[in-house]
């Protein structure tokens, strides 16, 4: 791994909390790592754990999913069955081999800008401690 | 098992009106092949059999049937369809219940109590295959094997499928008719296929799966075979949006693998016939077994035990585990 | 798509705001070179009037069909860039914003990092937007009437509101009576006006409005259907007493044969009434009801030869044929306004509720001391051996309020007040009395609150910090045992008679309209609204709204700002008679559905539903979406195995490809 190594990392973050709250962080000029970048959904329910599969294999190095706190999803329930899927999407991941420091998952909500920072500051650091993702990476990424 | 009460039944059920036929067993052309009857009428019903070669789980014909289109002026057949099902195979048939594949007033489903059937492939290993069709008994606690006319006693520890070593759940858990009595239950074993993967570092895990998923072919036998894969359209042969392009490499064949277990994630009811019916010998068995402990020890659920259940990953409960939330 | 796409890219410089962290030009040269960008430009201030016509030259000039705007969240600007668009002729939602402020220059300080950062971002978004679809802001005609459930002061509130302002009310009580809570209350703070005063001619308003059908006795059974649109079906309870019969003389409850053996709900159980009965005498509509779990009649099929009020009702009004109606109608909006229960105090098992007569709660204090009451207003208990005339009267707050160990952590908020209410009302009637509160701090935060405070305190009423720890009984006396906080001297003051602060609690039986209307409960278990700050009476499904105690304990006034405000939100479809429905909505491919209902399972708007379809002469069961109540947050299509479920504008389609530009773009 060479010295500067950056991790590049993709996070779904739902429009109503955590996207909000990384939206407070730059409205309160909180600064973080540029290796993330995000993609906004409605809803962290929205995110097809094949997502994180396809982000990994798609050149990803890291993948962060943020959501409402449980019991604060604007949709009522979307980040309980996001929390369910994503848990077992983990397991399974570390079970064929990817290191858990690659996938993320985080409660943000809209007033938390501080702790976007921290959850995207802990999510890069995770990512360059365990290196780029070689794994099941395509080799051509096309879009 | 009673043959003759097997076949009466099924002759019975053949025989009726809104059956359209009746699914189960029957021997294979030669060796240990055992095929899937078809059985229309009562006459049929005579080739069925039940024995520690019927490995297969039958489900899988009950979506993987085409609905053919129906021609003007005639109306679809709506009648029921038999089906013989062991343990395993009924619990596939409660998900299918679960997930409306099936109605429960379509099928008509006979239960056989299953004491375990064998490793096909440690089998054919162990015991050459003839040219002729195999016999096979349950024989006490033992398997009993007549190859020529020559009756071999095997250890029941010696041929066990992994599956049924594991199994908890050998009857039928549900049912219209349940052929003789229940088996005794046995306590299931440690898995230890998953717990060896478990053990290693994550990045000998990443190689171990490297070395299997290489050998992947993508012929799609696994998902073809599985009772839980009937999307008439799978978005793993999909081209837009490409989830898995189709080039056959460690990349795609990973992103295929995961994608299939993941599907199957809290819907896997352990048939093993995906790994059974793998070309290239992966041992699927073992990521769907993982998934499956997970699902129940930390989830508290378990796939294909009550018709009426919330669907896995439909559903969620508030204190379900977050420990991986930062 | 038969068009091909053809985008513009517009990077904003907002002033500084981007362009000091990111290098704007560099990030336009860069836009030009990728697919199917036509055009790439950077202004100072996309958002501004020049901004936004610099865009829609661009559309005429240039044809272009797809738009991205690098510049601030889409949280704040979308809307005035869908409008821009739509204004030049391209459908609005071929937008896709690139957030290169709040979530790039703003939290990055090199420039290099930033600009590139702002490359990526911009390249996902140009992948997107030529995936986009047209979609199509649709509406549905609303239907101008309203349901209120619950006729307490609340619903009394929001029901006239609306109807005064020419909608049709359909105003729903459980109980005989409208009036709720407030009809039992005696005299209200800091105000002292007379609750019955002030409340009986807005029942009677209630009643009488040409606009407002009143249902008593009711219960809204089922409700189908989403904003502008809900099917409601009531059951009216029979009440085996013909209503337009009845006149409400009471010759009935006078000759009941079980006359005067119930404990009157609305005494709290301090006074007695017969199985047929009025609540009470104000009750509107003056109507009788025949309790069915204690007339003789219904409950065993005999009452003596016959039923004496059959006998003695002059019009014939009883009849106990009578079953159940249902009646069914269609409104735009629902206002929840179902109030509270006091707090039980038998949780508190430490201050001998159940055990001791003389230990009552704040309600019975109330009618206690009205003087429609059962003892006419005098205060009188009984302390196990006789009635008395109390000389020491104590009385604590916070009973079953800010109280882990009951579960309610949360404030009352009316407790303080109507404590203090209640101490200068007993002032007023035993003037020797000694009079005590137990209290842990003193929230008179309202309007004439703290003067009214400072008043009774001075009324010699004496205020003695310290939460009680337990009531037991000592000869005749009851025995306070507490510990005075400020001198942290322990205290075991001997009194006659105890109220009990009680505080507010969800109602036991909200449940059913949780469920009937899809409504959350937030952590005090009162129901959710919308937003805590910008959305107090809305909620998560649309077209309902909170009025009262229902949401959260308060007080009258701010109990009728809410049911006034409520009333205002609800008129807001009415008025229209149209409302917008969401345009991201799911959609269903039926060709590769498998029937699942993973979906059905999931949608929390219950806005998906099995249909049955024709497949080739196969009938097979398929989901489909109902565009007005789905809200299209995509939680189905997570789960749909077979991708056959898809938000519009965040499909799997749209999406990856946006994975896909991140990942070429490292």
């Amino acid at each position: 791994m060479s010295a500067n190594y950056e991790p590049n990392i993709v996070a779904f973050l739902c429009n109503w909390c955590s996207y909000a709250g990384a939206d407070l962080a730059g409205t309160s000029r909180v600064s973080y790592p540029a290796n993330i970048q995000i993609i906004r959904v409605m809803c962290s329910g929205r995110v097809n754990p094949l997502y994180v599969m396809n982000a990994l294999q798609q050149g990803a190095d890291g993948v962060l999913v943020s959501g409402c706190h449980p019991g604060d999803c604007h949709y009522m329930e979307g980040n309980y069955y996001a929390r369910r899927r994503l848990g077992m999407l983990k397991d399974l991941m570390e079970f064929v081999g990817v290191d858990p420091k690659r996938f993320h998952m985080s409660w943000v909500s809209a007033s938390e800008g501080h702790k976007w920072k921290e959850v995207v500051e802990k999510t890069v650091e995770d990512a360059r401690d365990a290196g780029p993702f070689e794994g099941f990476r395509r080799r051509q990424i096309d879009w | 098992m009673d043959l003759e009460l097997l076949r009466k039944t099924g002759a019975e059920v053949a025989a009726r009106d809104d059956v359209k036929y009746l699914l189960g067993w029957k021997q294979g052309t030669y060796g240990y092949r055992v095929a899937p009857a078809f059985v229309e009428n009562a006459a049929g019903a005579a080739e069925l059999i039940f024995s520690p070669l019927c490995t297969a789980n039958l489900a899988t014909y009950l979506t993987l049937v085409e609905q053919l289109p129906v021609p003007r002026g005639e109306e679809p057949d709506t009648r029921k369809v038999a089906l013989m099902v062991k343990g395993c195979d009924s619990r596939a048939v409660t998900q299918l219940l679960v997930e409306k594949g099936i109605e429960r007033d379509e099928v008509v489903v006979i239960g056989c109590p299953c004491p375990g059937v064998v490793d096909p492939a440690l089998l054919a290993e162990k015991y050459p295959e003839t040219e002729e069709p195999a016999e096979m008994k349950w024989d006490g606690e033992d398997f009993l094997l007549i190859r020529n006319g020559e009756e071999t006693k095997i250890s029941r520890d010696e041929l066990l499928a992994e599956k049924c070593r594991l199994c908890r759940y050998p009857n039928p858990v549900v049912s219209d008719e349940m052929l003789g009595e229940p088996v005794e239950t046995w306590a299931p074993g440690e898995d230890k296929g998953v717990e060896e993967v478990e053990a290693k570092d994550v990045d000998s895990r990443l190689e171990y799966w490297m070395d299997q998923f290489d050998k992947c072919v993508r012929c799609y036998s696994c998902r073809n075979v599985c009772p839980l894969c009937y999307c008439q359209d799978c978005i793993l042969d999909r081209l837009n949006p490409t989830w898995v392009n189709r080039s056959v490499n460690f990349s795609e064949n990973t992103a295929f693998n995961i994608a299939r277990a993941f599907h199957l994630a809290g819907r896997c009811i352990e048939c093993g016939e995906c790994e059974r019916v793998c070309p290239a010998n992966i041992p699927l068995g073992k990521i769907n077994r993982k998934l499956a402990r997970d699902v129940r020890d930390k989830y508290g659920f378990e796939p294909g035990v009550d018709p009426e259940a919330e669907p896995f990953q439909a559903s969620y409960k508030p204190d379900d585990p977050e420990d991986f939330i930062l | 798509m038969t068009e091909k796409p053809k985008v513009g890219v517009y990077v904003c410089h907002c002033g500084i705001n981007i362009s000091s962290t990111v290098d704007v030009d560099a990030v336009a040269e860069f836009a030009e070179k990728l697919p199917n960008v036509k055009v790439a430009r950077t202004y100072s201030y996309m958002c501004s009037d020049p901004g936004q016509v610099l865009i829609k030259k661009d559309i005429e000039e240039h044809g272009l069909n797809r738009i991205v705007v690098a510049s601030c969240s889409p949280r704040m600007h979308e809307p005035t860039f869908r409008k821009a668009i739509a204004d030049a002729g391209v459908n609005p939602y071929f937008l896709e914003m690139a957030n290169i402020r709040e979530q790039c220059s703003w939290v990055h300080e090199e420039i290099e990092e930033g600009t590139a950062k702002a490359k990526k971002l911009l390249t996902a978004s140009v992948a997107k937007v030529r995936l986009l679809e047209a979609l199509e802001q649709k509406e549905v005609d609303a239907e101008p009437a309203a349901l209120v459930i619950g006729a307490g002061i609340a619903g009394i509130q929001s029901a006239l509101d609306i109807a005064d302002a020419g909608f049709q009310v359909y105003l729903v009580e459980k109980t005989p009576s409208v009036g709720g809570r407030m009809a039992q209350l005696d005299k209200t703070f800091p105000t002292l006006d007379c609750s019955a005063c002030i409340l009986t001619p807005k029942m009677v308003d209630a009643a009488n409005h040409p606009n407002i059908e009143l249902l008593t006795y009711s219960e809204v059974e089922e409700v189908k259907g989403f904003i502008g649109n809900f099917d409601v079906k009531v059951r009216k309870k029979a009440r085996y007493v013909d209503f337009d019969k009845c006149t409400g003389c009471g010759d009935c409850a006078k000759e009941c044969r079980v006359k005067d053996r119930f404990p009157n709900e609305f005494d709290q159980g301090l006074s007695k009434r017969s199985a047929i009965y009025l609540p009470f005498p104000q009750a509107v509509p003056a109507k009788f009801t025949i309790d069915p779990d204690n007339c003789l009649f219904l409950k065993k099929g005999k009452c003596g030869k016959n039923p004496k009020c059959q006998e003695v009702c002059g019009t014939e009004a009883i009849d106990f044929e009578q079953e159940d109606e249902f009646v069914e109608f269609r409104v735009g909006a629902i206002i929840v306004a179902t109030g509270f229960d006091p707090f039980n105090p038998s949780r508190k098992p430490e201050y001998g509720y159940d055990d001791y007569p003389n230990v009552i709660t704040g309600m019975e204090m109330e009618r206690l001391v009205s003087a429609s009451g059962p003892t006419e207003g005098k205060v009188k208990v009984f302390n196990g051996e006789e009635e008395i005339e109390p000389k020491e009267v104590a009385l604590i707050k916070c009973v079953g309020s800010r109280d882990e160990s009951v579960g309610n952590e949360y404030c009352s908020r009316v407790c303080c007040m109507y404590v203090a209410k209640q101490a200068h009302l007993i002032r007023d009637k035993l003037p020797d009395a000694n009079i005590r509160i137990y209290y842990m701090d003193v929230r008179a935060f309202g309007k004439g609150f703290e003067e009214f405070y400072d008043r009774v305190r001075r009324e010699n009423v004496r205020y003695i910090r310290g939460n009680p720890s337990e009531i037991f009984k000592r000869g005749n006396k009851l025995v306070v045992k507490v510990e005075d906080t400020l001198t942290s001297t322990p205290l075991e003051d001997e009194v006659d008679m105890v109220v009990l602060g009680v505080g507010l609690e969800p109602r036991a039986d909200m449940r059913g309209v949780m469920e009937l209307l899809r409504l959350s409960q937030s952590p005090d278990k009162f129901f959710l609204e919308a937003h805590p700050k910008l959305r107090p009476v809305d909620t998560a499904t649309d077209g309902v709204f909170l009025a009262g105690c229902a949401q959260g304990p308060k007080d009258i006034p701010d109990t009728v700002a809410q049911a006034k405000g409520a009333a205002a939100s609800a008129m807001i479809p009415l008025a229209r008679g149209k409302v917008p429905i969401n345009a991201q909505v799911a959609i269903v491919n039926e060709a590769t559905c498998r029937g699942c209902a993973f979906c059905v399972s999931i949608c929390p708007y219950s806005a998906i539903e099995m249909v049955t379809v024709n497949r080739f002469g196969n009938e097979v069961e398929v989901a489909r979406v109902n565009e007005a109540l789905c809200k299209g947050c995509g939680s189905c299509a997570a789960a749909c195995l077979s991708d056959s479920i898809q938000p519009k504008s965040f499909r799997d389609s749209q999406i990856l490809p946006q994975i896909a530009a991140l990942g070429v773009m490292k």
